[in-house]
């Protein structure tokens, strides 16, 4: 909100210079976000003070608990509070003898409307406002539009409370009455647009139709226009709850809607009301007629009885008696001393004070939390949480990034049709996903179910910048749709694989997928999550030859393998048949599989004996069977095979290909001799040749 | 005897003439060989007089060893210098660049993340998490803030249904806690929350830090204390930190921080709005309403919460002048960190 601070002299005459009271206003609460020199205010000129070349507009964060605040005079009480000065109020008597108002005021949903005044003022002629009412209106950011709107206005940015002018002529049966809509009630607003207004609304109604929606807008057909003579001036006070429900479903907000959602001063709307007619029939001319006011129920502020120790505690303070009493006589508030504690009624226009801890608030804002000690808590020593999962996170980051893979954070939204673009299928789970009603854009609306699309989208961002060596992943979670309230939410690791084939001055002419995939394997080994095995994968994206299902003691852990080149196509690249790998792990199945057990083992104290094999095998047959076929072949001796060498070409047979293999042989109880050795190594290698069908290599 | 003087003075003259292991072994066949000089003058020890054979023959074994001495030297250094021949002849470009193996790196916001939480661990917080997409009733209702409630309007909302929406703060979290947890209680919460606005200052996803102390005598000086210990550890010791009164529903007293503006020491620049003050952080002493709600009995404890955004720290700890650069995920961009 912009406030004049000129303005706020006429209340408070405050000496301070504008960055003090800024700062003041600041800590007590009250935010100054800007300050703005602009030309100098034409009125001021207060007594004993020179006049201020220039006038500071402040803009100030009125936080939602204090709609006191939202006018010149809620700030001047702040100030004055601040600053320990007196507050002086403008004249607001009309005077006595005022002819009586022909129009009356009815309440009938009194839980909506607490109090309904009014007046009259008759013979005003409708033109243009002063400068001074102009200029402030314009300083403070509102349109001046004429003197009677003008004035509202004015006294809207003065006292916070909104008035509303109805012209008098167009009141039918000169009545008004506050009531709820109702079934079918329409009304076209002052901003020309025809309203269906719903039930539960609060309305006011002349004699025959509804004229104003109350608080938030005034109807065309009573607005006041050049040629209204005649003036009904409301001031009301409206239940905020009502009024805010109503704003939203009409999606009408306004001055008036703002300050009644978040609540008015019941007692002061008299004064407002009276300000208000005093400053039409100043710019306007015309008569005052009597107040007409429907108050059935005077407001009692409801007291709160407070013990000083509390406050205290609470504040870790010493603050005296005297002090916190004083503090609140200054803020408005009547306390009164009860011995152990006091008790405070706030003024009508402080409707936030309701439980101790408000009061201590106000006490601490205004005391100054930087009098508050800070003191470092001291507390029971606890067993504390070891965080395991946060730890086994950063491992997964750090293993992963030291294959070179850098971590993406993606929004958690996706298009829908991203789904179409992975070819999922529609009983795919992933196609289970929840929609967003408000997305900022359709293309957002639904949150994502798989992070694939957005690597693909951080893979098209890269390279489209000239970046080449592209390797991304990210955790996060996925949000699947399982029929429950809420979502299942999963947690996700997921990463993208590019290399170009652009010369490099040391070759890394490996295959992709195998450098991923060892990235993946060191992984699983830094986690030691024991072993996993490698199935080829249907997943839809993925090119059909070349990926690999993986999966962790029987389990489904994710996928891993080149993207599909029709997916390529549809990304439309502009580099020829690109090598793109991507993967997908879920990530709470690999969380699940960490084991954090360390424990020793005997390093071998005799020597090994080392036998290789090289065996020609039918094309189709996977390294993983033959591998099988060698676990199977039972021998002590054997402590590990590896394979070493993977060869087609020049001297194999076509549809042939040639794996072999190291055989570590040894015992934990003596030196193996050759003698030992050999026909242990003739027996394995007769047992894989058999399996497999294949023959041993010639050297 | 003459003869072996002689030998001596010869050996002498022809090995100073040895320029190379070839000449070094002709000399040594020419003294040590087979019928080299020295074996024909210890064959012919036989007939040397009797009487002076021990004399001929101790200085015939010195000179031998002298010589084969000699030799055995110079060979040593032959070889020597032509190992390092060799090496030398093996000289690689030294300036051409290693392999490429560059490792990854983890997301600024990452990283920042994990330096909040060391700092809180540290002090004995535990780290919870809760669900991003949220029942109202967590997300505003537990946290006093009901529906037709104005400070609604702090927080554009994604909604999902009528009762639920995407967690506009990670404070819904400590509900979730109380509900299962007894005091005393030191969480902190970090996570992804929502916020249905984008602009050069808003992203629709950010994240935050919650963080939760109950207990039996927990004040806002307290409060104060952890705060300012956090920050000089996130910011260095002499970081100026202030704590000013504001709002938030589920907290009272409230309080906003902010530490001295770190790019212009205080005095005032664009990016503190030249008030020389940035704001970090949001506070306040948990709301009794809030502890009635999640079953906690507020005259028994009292606790404080607080929240912070990690895009802005990152921010400001990374002089990042745009927010919107943490999701686009460029690699010029996430290798710098």
């Amino acid at each position: 909100m912009r406030i004049s601070l000129n303005w706020i002299r006429e209340f408070v005459a405050v000496d301070a210079g504008p960055q003090e009271i800024a700062d003041r206003l600041t800590m007590a609460g009250l935010e100054i976000e800007g300050m703005e020199k602009v030309d100098g205010d034409t009125v001021i000129e207060t007594e004993g003070m020179e006049k201020r070349q220039g006038e500071m507009i402040f803009e100030v964060n009125v936080t939602p608990n204090r709609s006191d605040c939202l006018s010149m005079l809620g700030i001047a009480r702040e100030v004055a509070a601040a600053f320990r000065l007196p507050l002086k109020l403008p004249s607001t008597e009309p005077g006595d003898g005022l002819p009586a108002s022909d129009i009356s005021v009815e309440i009938t949903d009194q839980d909506l409307c607490g109090r309904y005044a009014g007046r009259l003022i008759s013979g005003v002629t409708v033109g243009e406002s002063p400068a001074w009412i102009k200029d402030r209106l314009e300083k403070c950011g509102i349109r001046a539009i004429n003197n009677v709107v003008d004035v509202t206005n004015y006294v809207l940015l003065e006292f916070g409370h909104p008035l509303h002018a109805f012209d008098a002529d167009k009141l039918a049966g000169r009545k008004i009455r506050v009531a709820r809509a109702g079934k079918g009630a329409t009304l076209t607003t002052l901003d020309e647009a025809d309203r269906e207004l719903p039930a539960d609304s609060l309305l006011i109604w002349d004699g025959s139709h509804p004229v104003a929606v109350a608080g938030v807008m005034g109807g065309l057909g009573s607005g006041v226009t050049g040629t209204t003579r005649n003036i009904f001036l409301e001031s009301a006070y409206f239940e905020p709850t009502s009024i805010r429900r109503t704003s939203k479903l009409l999606g009408l907000r306004s001055e008036a809607s703002y300050r009644f959602e978040r609540g008015t001063d019941i007692e002061f709307l008299e004064k407002a009301l009276n300000r208000a007619a005093l400053l039409m029939q100043e710019t306007g001319g015309g008569t005052i007629h009597g107040l007409v006011d429907a108050y059935p129920e005077k407001y009692v502020a409801p007291a709160t009885e407070v013990s000083y120790a509390r406050v205290n505690a609470l504040l870790g303070t010493g603050i005296s008696r005297k002090e916190m009493l004083d503090i609140l006589g200054r803020l408005g508030m009547k306390t009164e001393d009860k011995g152990d504690t006091f008790a405070v009624v706030p003024p009508a226009y402080r409707r936030d004070i309701l439980h101790t801890v408000d009061v201590v608030e106000e006490v601490a804002r205004i005391y100054g939390f930087s009098n508050i000690p800070a003191r470092v808590p001291r507390t029971v020593l606890s067993d504390g949480n070891l965080n395991q999962k946060e730890d086994d996170l950063n491992r997964i980051r750090d293993s992963v990034r030291k294959t070179g893979f850098s971590e993406v954070i993606n929004y958690s939204f996706m298009n829908p049709a991203d789904l179409d673009l992975l070819a999922l299928s529609p009983a795919d789970e992933r196609r289970k996903y929840i929609t967003v009603m408000n997305p900022l854009r359709q293309e957002d609306g639904a949150m994502r179910t798989t992070l694939v699309p957005a690597l693909l989208q951080n893979f098209m961002h890269n390279i489209s910048r000239g970046v080449r060596v592209i390797r991304l992943y990210e955790l996060s979670k996925v949000f699947i749709d399982e029929g429950g309230q809420l979502p299942v939410e999963k947690m996700r690791f997921a990463g993208i694989f590019f290399r170009d084939r652009s010369p490099s001055i040391w070759r890394q002419d490996l295959p992709a997928f195998y450098q991923v995939k060892g990235s993946l394997e060191a992984l699983f080994e830094e986690l030691k999550t024991g072993d996993l095995t490698y199935r080829m994968s249907d997943e839809p994206f993925l090119h059909k030859g070349k990926a690999a299902d993986i999966y962790l003691k029987g389990k489904k852990l994710g996928c891993v393998g080149e993207l599909n080149p029709s997916v390529i196509e549809r990304l439309d690249l502009k580099i020829s048949k690109p090598e793109v790998i991507l993967f997908d792990l879920d990530l709470d199945c690999l969380l699940s599989a960490v084991s954090r057990e360390k424990k020793y083992s005997q390093i071998p104290r005799y020597p090994s004996v080392e036998r290789d094999m090289a065996i020609i095998l039918d094309e189709g047959i996977t390294a993983d069977e033959v591998l099988d076929h060698f676990r199977a072949f039972a021998s002590e001796f054997i402590e590990s095979i590896e394979l070493f060498d993977h060869y087609k070409g020049k001297n194999i047979a076509q549809d042939k290909k040639s794996l072999a293999f190291r055989v570590v042989y040894r015992s934990s109880e003596r030196t193996l001799t050759d003698t030992e050795v050999e026909p242990l190594h003739k027996g394995l290698l007769d047992h894989i040749l058999k399996q497999t069908g294949g023959e041993l290599r010639g050297v | 005897m003459d003869e072996l003087l002689g030998l001596k003075e010869s050996f002498r003259a022809e090995v100073a003439s040895v320029q190379n292991l070839a000449d070094l072994q002709n000399l040594k066949n020419r003294y040590s060989g087979k019928k080299g000089l020295l074996t024909l003058q210890l064959k012919s020890l036989s007939s040397v007089p009797p009487d002076q054979r021990p004399q001929y023959g101790k200085t015939l074994n010195e000179i031998r060893e002298d010589i084969e001495g000699r030799i055995r030297d110079l060979e040593l250094s032959f070889k020597e210098a032509e190992k390092e021949r060799r090496l030398l002849a093996e000289k690689i470009d030294i300036s051409l660049p290693g392999r490429p193996s560059h490792f990854g790196t983890a997301h600024p916001l990452t990283q920042v993340l994990a330096e909040i939480k060391a700092i809180f661990v540290s002090m004995g917080f535990s780290i919870e998490e809760g669900p991003e997409v949220e029942l109202d009733h967590y997300n505003f209702e537990a946290l006093n803030i009901p529906k037709d409630h104005p400070a609604r309007d702090m927080q554009d909302t994604f909604y999902v249904s009528d009762d639920v929406v995407l967690r506009t703060h990670t404070s819904p979290v400590q509900v979730r806690v109380m509900e299962k947890q007894k005091p005393p209680l030191r969480i902190i919460v970090p996570g992804k929350v929502y916020r249905c606005d984008s602009d050069v200052t808003h992203t629709p996803m950010f994240h935050q830090v919650e963080g939760l102390m109950v207990d039996t005598d927990v004040s806002f000086s307290d409060l104060k204390g952890l705060l300012e210990l956090f920050i000089h550890n996130l910011f260095g010791k002499g970081t100026p930190v202030r704590f000013r009164p504001s709002y938030f529903p589920f907290t009272e007293p409230s309080a906003e921080v902010d530490i001295g503006c770190i790019f212009c020491a205080g005095k005032g620049c664009r990016i503190c709005k030249t008030t020389g003050w940035l704001e970090i952080l949001g506070s306040g002493m948990v709301n009794p309403r809030v502890f009635e709600m999640a079953g906690y009995d507020p005259e028994a404890y009292s606790g404080f919460a607080f929240g912070m955004g990690v895009e802005r720290i990152t921010m400001l700890k990374y002089g990042i002048d745009d927010l919107r650069l943490f999701f686009e995920n460029d690699l010029r961009f996430l290798r710098q960190f």
